[in-house]
């Protein structure tokens, strides 16, 4: 079974490997992860929002409502740990 | 060796599925839950790890704007001088729903092992099956 894992693993990474050559090369300035979006933001952000640091100013103004998504991630991953824990407790206790 | 010369710009990026594939074979080869949860923590950091390294540019400095408020606020900046802020983000988001996964993971293991006394996969499903044989 271990080997039959480890194949797997194997076959995996190197059929990842070989469909990441194709990305463009890590640090190209003409790579399409650099030139299609980002370069409005870089450009006006600062303009726009008045923040200085450029990843704020997305997350905190742009992106705003996925923010406050994140929080309710966050918060109902606390409810849950919450409600876990607690019923164990609970039965624990019959 | 033509793929070597290929991957020459792509290290990290193999680097990042080596570390992935850690995360996979933990996730699927080991039987005990707490290593296959610290494997889906590799896993998800080698994804965030490789979309960090995504924005990344030649020549280009932190996403941050120098003399920001101090300077005249309306110009416009040279986007070739700043690494793309936007994987940044994304990762950050990703950052803090592996937090809160982790942490429901780590409760739900607590629970089984309050339950059964034990978090070794094969005794797991021995005691469900003579619990539901029973």
């Amino acid at each position: 079974m271990k080997l039959l894992h480890l194949v797997a693993t194997t076959v995996t990474g190197l059929l990842l490997i070989m469909g990441s050559l194709d990305l463009a090369e890590t640090g190209d300035p003409a790579a399409p992860a650099a030139t299609h979006v980002s370069p409005r933001y870089i450009e006006s952000s600062l303009e726009e929002t008045g923040v200085e640091n450029m990843v704020t100013a997305v997350l905190a103004d742009y992106r705003g409502f996925d923010t406050l998504g994140e929080v309710t991630v966050i918060f109902t991953g606390a409810i849950a740990v919450l409600l876990i824990l607690r019923t164990g407790l609970k039965e624990d206790e019959e | 060796m033509a793929i070597l010369d290929g991957a020459a710009g792509h290290l990290n990026t193999v680097g990042y599925i080596v570390l992935m594939m850690i995360g996979f074979y933990a996730m699927t080869g080991k039987s005990n839950l707490v290593k296959k949860l610290v494997g889906m923590n590799i896993f998800q950091w080698s994804i965030i790890l490789f979309v960090v390294s995504l924005s990344a540019k030649r020549g280009a400095s932190i996403p941050i704007v120098l003399d920001g408020h101090g300077g005249d606020a309306a110009r416009v900046l040279d986007a070739a001088l700043y690494v793309n802020p936007l994987p940044h983000v994304l990762m950050l988001t990703a950052i803090v729903v592996g937090v809160a996964i982790t942490g429901v993971a780590l409760a739900l293991l607590l629970q089984i092992h309050r339950q059964f006394g034990t978090l070794e996969e094969n005794e797991l499903l021995e005691r469900l099956r003579t619990s539901t044989g029973s």
